[in-house]
């Protein structure tokens, strides 16, 4: 794009809620969906909208070391890359505190790395560049919990109403951002500011739409907020509400370059040049900021500092998601193998699945549609796979069932298995005629023959 | 949105793209960077239909495109266009407006009250010069939905201290026989002396004329265009239909029965019209103020003027 934006892709940790599926060896940002880490979904979208340089901050020297070592393998000529490692548990306002002085450009991009989505990054800078807003959020329609079948690892909610995500107020034309509110402050009351309201005159508040944590900032903006409020920790719950509650009066120091144009004016050519910008300013219809700031009378002199944050509504069609549960985990799988099969880079054989050259199947083995089976896997005979994920070099016995599931690499499962709505990690060895629905294995276990589990979490003890 | 704004951003990307472009291997600078151009015009006409002040802007910038020699070095030739496009915007919009501004003012006589329609860029840098030259006027400004642009330029103007008269279209034969001038702003000046100007424009002009209200029409002369056109339909711009179907704040006329009986109802709104040139008195340009009958004649003879340079 070249527009003189800057990414930063916040590729978090080991994040607790993905436990067992995260460990030391696979962070978050390396766990696999439809057999390619999460991550590169990201860095894919960046890749193809000419975003070329990046910062990836990741939380803890080891998992940045991986990191680092995955993405210079793959994305050696495509990408200029720089892997940066922060202390873990700094929250993402703290990881971008600890690269701040990389940042040089005029506008940020702040991508989380667990988000998968084909909006285009263009579209959501170009709505940050026409107001010259300070922030922009991307939004996208929330996603509405898995079916019951596949289960929560929490066994709390299991009502298929859509989760609330956030509480979001718009301005009628659906451009301005006027309230945020998420996290915990979801379920407590709302609280509007009554300046923002009596300025716009009308907010829709709306609560199907979700912050997709992909954010564009002013630069100066953004290292001034960190500098100054030292006890922000999270963008989405401290830096975004702050800035949407603070935007009609500001206390940025917006515009510096703005002081110097009201120097010395003798200049002809300086002349033209303001003549010029109040021309072309003249001619587009002020947002309610400018109303605001010109206050009642139109005078100048009451002239209070505002500055705009904006949205970037993704239509329906596109598919917008993150990775920060479990359920999220199976969800996105599902998804990318099915109805969002665009996002996966693969192509689909006849009967809608990908089935790698080398893997072998044996006799009476079926793979259903939406299905992946990675490369040199080998099943055995009489197996069912259904609307699963498989990843590579796998042994699967005969007479194995898998049902929306997801298998990662190296993965051993004996004879008569059956497999549901479950996530296995890699390494695992399932042993003979084991039962599992709903559960998950962490990498490395073993799983003794005959066991049968339901809605559990399997994993080895870490060693320290 | 105003014709000069358009214009002037308009250049000001291609600027950007001069600036950003580079020669691929086996073409010639002014072959390539034309149908780059192109390439990106009907882009915009996609986005939306050119005004006649971009379509000039576009034939001056592709004229000297092609005038490159084929010796010159491309950084030169870059240089060379941004420079013609910078020299373009300063003499043709923002001299050519302080001329105007400058002729236009000795018109205004203490104890005049000005009329003017919609917001022009032009009319209001000359009330506002007005102002600063001390003279004792009022000004009446005439708005129409759905856009209500007149509304921007009164905040304006109050801002600076003038004192307004701020009425819908629909009064405007009501406030007519206060007013001793109507200045009138223009998308553009055809060969015949018809003004192409913002929708309702034609309405304040006749009223103007049945009052005998004299009526001045502002227009810098790079907006002039040899087709000629008689009247309002044959080509012109529509906006968007739900504009005028929906009436903010009225929840019984913005009723969404009207859009669903779409065999009989048609919204139409244009955004141009086309005033004839019997109700213009003077209009007043960076050549001068001149009859609506000289516009011809300035298209002929300056029309090739910023090409022989």
């Amino acid at each position: 794009m070249g527009m003189d934006f800057q990414v930063v892709v916040l590729a978090g940790g080991t994040s607790k809620k993905l436990l067992p599926l995260v460990s030391k060896e696979v962070p978050k940002a390396l766990l696999p969906v439809a057999n390619r880490p999460v991550l590169s979904y990201v860095l894919e979208l960046l890749e193809q909208s000419n975003l070329k340089d990046l910062i990836v901050v990741v939380e803890g020297e080891y998992a940045a070391l991986l990191v680092g070592g995955w993405i210079s393998s793959t994305y050696v000529d495509r990408l200029h890359v720089e892997v940066a490692a922060v202390p873990e548990d700094v929250g993402t306002t703290g990881a971008l505190r600890a690269i701040a002085h990389h940042l040089t450009a005029n506008d940020i991009l702040v991508v989380s790395g667990d988000l998968i989505c084909d909006v285009p990054p263009g579209a959501v800078a170009a709505a940050h560049r026409r107001h010259d807003a300070v922030v922009t959020a991307m939004l996208c329609s929330a996603p509405i919990s898995g079916p019951s079948e596949s289960g929560s690892s929490s066994g709390k909610d299991k009502a298929k109403k859509p989760g609330r995500h956030n509480v979001i107020g718009l301005d009628p034309t659906k451009q301005f951002l006027l309230h945020i509110a998420a996290g915990a402050e979801v379920e407590k009351d709302i609280r509007i500011q009554k300046s923002i309201l009596r300025a716009v005159g009308e907010m829709e508040i709306r609560a199907d739409l979700m912050d997709a944590h992909f954010y564009a900032f002013k630069r100066s903006v953004l290292q001034e907020v960190l500098n100054q409020k030292e006890t922000f920790q999270s963008l989405k719950q401290d830096v975004l509400p702050y800035l949407v509650r603070s935007q009609l009066r500001s206390e940025l120091l917006l515009n510096g370059a703005q002081a110097e144009e009201n120097g010395n004016e003798k200049d002809a050519s300086q002349n033209n040049k303001i003549k010029l910008s109040q021309l072309l300013s003249n001619a587009s219809t002020p947002s309610f900021h400018e109303r605001y700031a010109l206050g009642l009378k139109g005078s100048a002199s009451v002239s209070r500092k505002t500055h705009k944050c904006c949205v970037y509504i993704a239509s329906k069609s596109k598919y917008c998601a993150r990775l920060n549960s479990i359920q999220a985990f199976s969800d996105i799988n599902r998804d990318v193998t099915g109805d969002a099969s665009h996002l996966s880079g693969y192509s689909f054989s006849a009967q809608n699945n990908i089935i790698h050259p080398s893997a072998v199947l044996g006799s009476k083995t079926t793979v259903g549609p939406q299905c992946m089976l990675g490369e040199g896997s080998q099943m055995g005979d009489k197996c069912s796979v259904k609307r699963s994920v498989i990843g590579r070099h796998c042994r699967i016995g005969s007479n194995v069932k898998v049902v929306n599931s997801v298998v990662m690499n190296h993965v051993t499962i004996g004879d008569g298995c059956s497999i549901q709505g479950s996530v296995i990690c890699s390494n695992v060895q399932l042993q003979e005629r084991v039962v599992l629905r709903d559960c998950q294995v962490g990498a490395s276990f073993v799983v003794t023959s005959g066991s049968e589990y339901k809605g559990e979490s399997l994993a080895r003890k870490e060693k320290q | 949105m105003g014709g000069n704004a358009r214009c002037i951003a308009m250049l000001q990307a291609f600027k950007e793209v001069i600036k950003d472009y580079s020669t691929p291997p086996e073409k010639t600078l002014a072959r390539d960077l034309t149908a780059k151009v192109n390439s990106y015009v009907s882009f915009l006409i996609q986005c939306r239909p050119l005004s006649i002040s971009m379509g000039n802007a576009i034939r001056f910038l592709k004229a000297h495109i092609a005038k490159l020699p084929l010796t010159m070095r491309e950084s030169e030739a870059k240089a060379s266009l941004c420079s013609d496009i910078d020299r373009f915007i300063d003499e043709k919009i923002v001299l050519a407006d302080k001329v105007i501004v400058r002729h236009a003012v000795t018109k205004i006589r203490d104890g005049d009250v000005l009329l003017t329609y919609g917001s022009s860029s032009v009319v209001e840098m000359i009330l506002l010069h007005a102002l600063e030259h001390e003279k004792k006027f009022r000004v009446v400004v005439v708005d129409s939905r759905p856009n209500l642009e007149g509304q921007t330029l009164v905040r304006r103007l109050m801002e600076k201290g003038l004192s307004c008269t701020y009425t819908h279209i629909n009064a405007v034969s009501y406030i007519m026989h206060e007013v001793t001038k109507v200045f009138l702003g223009a998308a553009s000046v055809l060969s015949n002396g018809t003004v192409y100007s913002r929708v309702g424009t034609a309405c304040v002009a006749m009223v103007a004329h049945a009052f005998r209200v004299p009526v001045l029409i502002c227009c810098e002369a790079y907006k002039f265009h040899e087709r000629v056109q008689l009247d309002s339909i044959c080509s012109n711009e529509l906006g968007d239909p739900d504009a005028i179907s929906k009436v903010p704040g009225r929840m019984d006329v913005s009723d969404s029965d009207y859009r669903a009986n779409k065999e009989n109802l048609q919204f139409l709104n244009l955004i141009y019209d086309a005033t004839p040139s019997d109700y213009v008195s003077m209009i007043i340009t960076d050549y001068g103020m001149i009859p609506t009958t000289s516009v011809p004649v300035i298209v002929r003879e300056y029309g090739r003027e910023h090409l022989l340079i």
